[in-house]
């Protein structure tokens, strides 16, 4: 998750100089798609692009006869097509922030909720859906825990009590500044701030609270990698984690077990690019893979929660019961407000430089 | 002798523009493109005052050049024998110890880092060794902090200083050992009076090497390192991947690259006055 | 443990082995305090190794070797009180000619006034005042040659080993240091062993020379006696030029091609037959009409050679052997051109039945 972030991420400011040809050359098309009708998308690639292929882009050319055609892309190289007006590329999908940055400079079309044939736009949470995006999957950051340390039912349950070391004793770890926002909401939490009032978030209030758990944080893990791998040797035996990650583990006899108490749901996205040349077909792809049935299959194989609320219908009670942004993860649970990420970055990377090296 | 010194720039000339072109334009070009979006000359002095006074970063530097100079000082203690014990070696054991030294090469970073963790954790190799001996009751902390920061970094850059030491000692002419020898000094006078003295420009170009590799570190101390050991290149990418903040990106590489034109100063003196003394 | 009675260099019996190659075998020799000795040989003929075990850098595999009267074999090279001089002479390129030179006094902790002291002497023995201060890159080949020798010398040793010390040295240069070497070697009284395959160096230097031929010791003895009295055709060609003609005995008579009839000091009745040796400087060329005699031979003048101060003929014998006439240059000579034909004599005392 964390590379895909930062392919994603680089120099805004960049590309109004960058400007420019090789940024800005054509995916090379052939054969006879282009008449057909087709719909180029930007993906982050991998097992992901295999999954997303059977259940979502090869049913919508069987009815629609348009064809799909995944594709990779910077962030820098989606601008300098922009400002080229060269948008060769028509539907992105892509993590929620950076979908905020382009949708900030301009460069995405209105999402046509009004258009939609298959799906039924008041069946995606509201939450998932704003006028230049929608999310398409939904994962959460979890609070994991050690078996073994804590059996179940005595393991520490939120965040308040993750940050009480008397009672939970043991090595533990959190996320870094590295995976683009560390676990500061969390700090909160633990602090006392009720869950609807994170946002905005109080920076100061956050690294102090931290500071109180500091002495028992091994280490701020700055990969999903890394932290997989802290939890699965034992290095640590309490940790917030994706909920991919650790599920992965879990299902691997990994003697792990996670609290969905104060989890923060982070979602993945889609934005019609604008200027594309197959907008209408971007729209139409957009109304197909919100479908329930298409998101319960799936968001099955990608271990994550669908967006249209209706597809947990579709899905076993064992599945839902640990998928993120179902009932249950969101009655305790909190989604995390990427606009505000987005706006202050910058600030929150300096303060935590200062914090940590303090 | 106009030949001869257009010939020397003849030679030299291909790996000049190499580097020109691949090195220091692209560097400047940062520079220069990431200064100039803060505007005008004042901006950019404000910005840099900033920077030096930010206790992050003055923490960084500090960081980085402790960690740089510790494992400079652990990767030639460790490379000073090995490398002679190398360049005694013969047949298999010589290929056996050069394949140890320089397979850290043939693997990635994170591969090598992974490995070490297993080694390492509190329920790695090491610690299962010792609490299994009983010379420990608690697991020692090797791992994410400093101790494993410097371990890491030891093992990374050891065949730099491996290969540049053993160089400077297969260079040595053993008959000048033995004419040592010979001349009345013992073991520990040949090595001090002659050995050390031949092989100490190895010593200086390796430790500059590691030193000067180290001062850019980033994979190993973030994987390895707790949760202070931020060093500069750290720093460095975060304000370019996450912030996009490229004139402070280029004020602190700046200050990166100052450290390490500084130390290349200080060896260059130093070592145009020791080679003064070699026929080489 | 001293022993009873010698001063200097004694080996007994020493040999070494690698492996199944023997390089010396069983070589015995002693070599009184004071004495320029060298070992003169071939490449390969074990000299430089014999040197090696004397030094200690190479321990023999078998015999003993003695220093001042102790027994050295098995003692470490800085045990051994000795001065040396390597070939290539392994100046050392970290430090000056003061470092090199005091070298041996500061690694035995001589004191520090003493040491600039000896090594002003050593430097003024070599000529060499005044540069102290250079390194070696800095010195022409002849002046490393000094500092080596200085440094050699330093020490006081007793007893100074040199291996092939002139050898990188061209040949004007190469006959003044060796004066040189020998002066100061005598002035300072020290034993001296000298290793060298140049035969002629051996003769200008040393008080005895061992010619070594394939790990044992040829002959041995003074230069001259070595030159003039060979005890092997090896020796004998070894040493310079060398007439080497066959010889039979018959009718109690020693006779070689064309009925020619030979006579040479102290004959050896027991030989049928061998080599008559006579070096060419004690060949005489005939005058027209000489009538015949012992040790006397006509033949064919193949090829001259003028050299200078010598002229020096190849002359063809009748069954097809070649002699060598070394004529001196005096005044009025002639010279033979190559087809005339020459007769050629010499004295009975000049010459020595070699097996072979």
């Amino acid at each position: 998750m964390r590379t895909e972030h930062r392919l994603l991420l680089p120099s805004r400011r960049r590309f109004l100089r960058l400007g420019g040809a090789a940024l800005a050359a054509p995916f090379v098309i052939t054969g006879p798609a282009r008449a057909a009708g087709q719909v180029i998308v930007r993906t982050p690639g991998g097992a992901y692009d295999d999954i997303m292929r059977r259940h979502v882009y090869d049913p919508f050319t069987q009815e629609t006869g348009i064809t799909v055609m995944p594709v990779a892309a910077t962030v820098a190289k989606l601008l300098a097509m922009f400002k080229a007006n060269n948008v060769e590329l028509d539907l992105i999908d892509t993590g929620d922030g950076p979908l905020v940055t382009l949708g900030r400079m301009g460069a995405l079309d209105p999402v046509d909720y009004g258009s939609w044939k298959w799906t039924r736009p008041e069946d995606v949470g509201a939450e998932y859906r704003s006028e230049t995006r929608v999310a398409n999957f939904v994962y959460a950051t979890v609070l994991a825990y050690n078996k073994e340390s804590f059996p179940d039912g005595k393991h520490p349950k939120g965040w308040a009590e993750f940050w009480d070391a008397e009672k939970f004793p043991g090595p533990r770890m959190l996320a870094d500044m590295a995976t683009s926002a560390p676990d500061l909401e969390f700090a909160l939490i633990a602090d006392g701030v009720p869950r609807d009032q994170i946002y905005p978030l109080d920076v100061d209030r956050a690294l102090k609270s931290l500071s109180r758990i500091r002495p028992q944080i091994r280490k701020f893990w700055d990969t999903g990698a890394l932290s997989a791998q802290m939890l699965s040797d034992k290095e640590v035996v309490l940790g917030s984690i994706w909920n991919g990650r650790l599920q992965t583990l879990i299902d691997k006899g990994a003697p792990l077990g996670f609290d969905w108490t104060g989890n923060m749901i982070q979602v993945q996205a889609l934005g019609v690019f604008k200027g594309s040349p197959n907008k209408a077909n971007a729209q139409r792809l957009i109304d197909f893979m919100m479908q329930p049935a298409v998101q319960a299959k799936y968001s099955k194989d990608l271990q994550y929660g669908p967006t249209n609320q209706k597809a947990f219908d579709m899905l076993p009670a064992d599945q839902v019961e640990r998928m993120p942004g179902s009932p249950r993860s969101r009655e305790t649970g909190f989604m995390r407000n990427v606009e505000w990420w987005e706006s202050n970055r910058d600030k929150v990377n300096r303060a935590w430089s200062r914090w940590i090296l303090g | 002798m106009p030949l001869r010194h257009f010939a020397k720039w003849a030679l030299i000339a291909p790996a000049l523009a190499l580097l020109l072109l691949l090195f220091i334009t692209p560097i400047g070009w940062f520079i220069a493109e990431s200064l100039a979006e803060l505007g005008s000359a004042s901006e950019v002095w404000l910005e840099a005052k900033a920077v030096l006074g930010s206790r992050a970063i003055l923490g960084a530097i500090l960081n980085t050049n402790g960690i740089a100079l510790t494992v400079t000082l652990m990767v030639l203690a460790i490379g000073y024998p090995l490398s002679y014990a190398l360049s005694r070696a013969r047949g298999l054991a010589f290929s056996l110890v050069l394949i140890c030294v320089v397979i850290p090469y043939f693997t990635s970073v994170i591969v090598r880092t992974y490995a070490w963790m297993v080694i390492l954790g509190r329920n790695g190799l090491i610690n299962q060794v010792l609490l299994g001996l009983g010379l420990a009751r608690e697991p020692a902390d090797l791992l994410y902090n400093r101790t494993g920061v410097i371990i890491g970094m030891t093992y990374v850059l050891l065949p730099y200083m491996v290969l540049t030491l053993y160089a400077a000692m297969k260079a040595v002419d053993p008959r000048l050992l033995q004419a040592a020898e010979g001349m009345g000094a013992g073991p520990l006078t040949v090595f001090a009076k002659v050995f050390l003295p031949l092989t100490l420009h190895g010593v200086t170009a390796g430790a500059l090497i590691v030193f000067i590799l180290a001062l850019g570190f980033f994979i190993t101390p973030a994987l390895m390192g707790g949760p202070g050991d931020v060093m500069m290149a750290m720093l460095i990418e975060r304000e370019i991947e996450l912030s996009q903040n490229w004139p402070v990106a280029a004020l602190m590489t700046i200050v990166l690259l100052a450290i390490t034109l500084l130390l290349y100063a200080v060896y260059a003196r130093f070592a145009d006055r020791t080679e003064e003394g070699f026929a080489r | 443990m001293r022993e009873e009675g010698f001063a200097g260099v004694r080996l007994e019996r020493v040999s070494k082995a690698y492996g199944p190659e023997t390089v010396v075998r069983e070589i015995s020799l002693a070599i009184p305090q004071g004495e320029f000795f060298t070992l003169l040989g071939p490449s390969g003929s074990g000299k430089t190794t014999t040197l090696s075990m004397i030094a200690g850098f190479t321990l023999p595999s078998q015999g003993s070797i003695h220093i001042d009267g102790r027994d050295a074999t098995r003692a470490p090279p800085r045990a051994r009180g000795l001065g040396m001089v390597f070939q290539n002479y392994a100046i050392f390129p970290h430090l000056d000619v003061f470092g090199n030179v005091a070298f041996p006094l500061t690694v035995r902790k001589v004191p520090k006034a003493e040491v600039a002291r000896r090594v002003a002497e050593a430097l003024a023995m070599v000529k060499l005042t005044g540069l102290e201060k250079r390194f070696a890159r800095q010195l022409s080949g002849g002046q490393q040659q000094r500092v080596a020798l200085a440094r050699a010398i330093v020490g006081q040793p007793r007893v100074v080993l040199m291996d092939e010390p002139l050898g990188a040295l061209d040949k004007n240069l190469r006959y003044h240091m060796q004066v040189e070497i020998k002066e100061i070697s005598r002035r300072l009284g020290m034993t001296v062993v000298y290793v060298t395959h140049d035969q002629e160096e051996a003769l200008t230097m040393s008080d005895r020379i061992a010619i070594m031929d394939r790990g044992r010791i040829a002959q041995m003895g003074p230069p001259r006696e070595v030159y003039e009295r060979p005890e092997s055709a090896f020796v004998a060609k070894f040493l310079g030029e060398a007439n080497l003609i066959r010889a039979r005995r018959r009718d109690g008579a020693l006779r070689g091609a064309g009925a020619a009839r030979f006579e040479v000091a102290a004959d050896r009745p027991g030989l049928a037959e061998g080599q008559v040796f006579v070096r060419p400087e004690k060949v005489r060329l005939l005058p027209e009409g000489a009538a015949p005699a012992a040790n006397q031979v006509a033949g064919t003048v193949r090829h001259t050679a003028f050299l200078g101060n010598v002229v020096r003929y190849e002359v063809t014998l009748p069954e097809g052997e070649v002699m060598l006439c070394d004529a001196t240059n005096a005044s009025g000579t002639v010279l033979r051109q190559p087809g005339e034909p020459v007769g050629l004599a010499w004295n009975a005392a000049d010459a020595l039945l070699l097996e072979g």
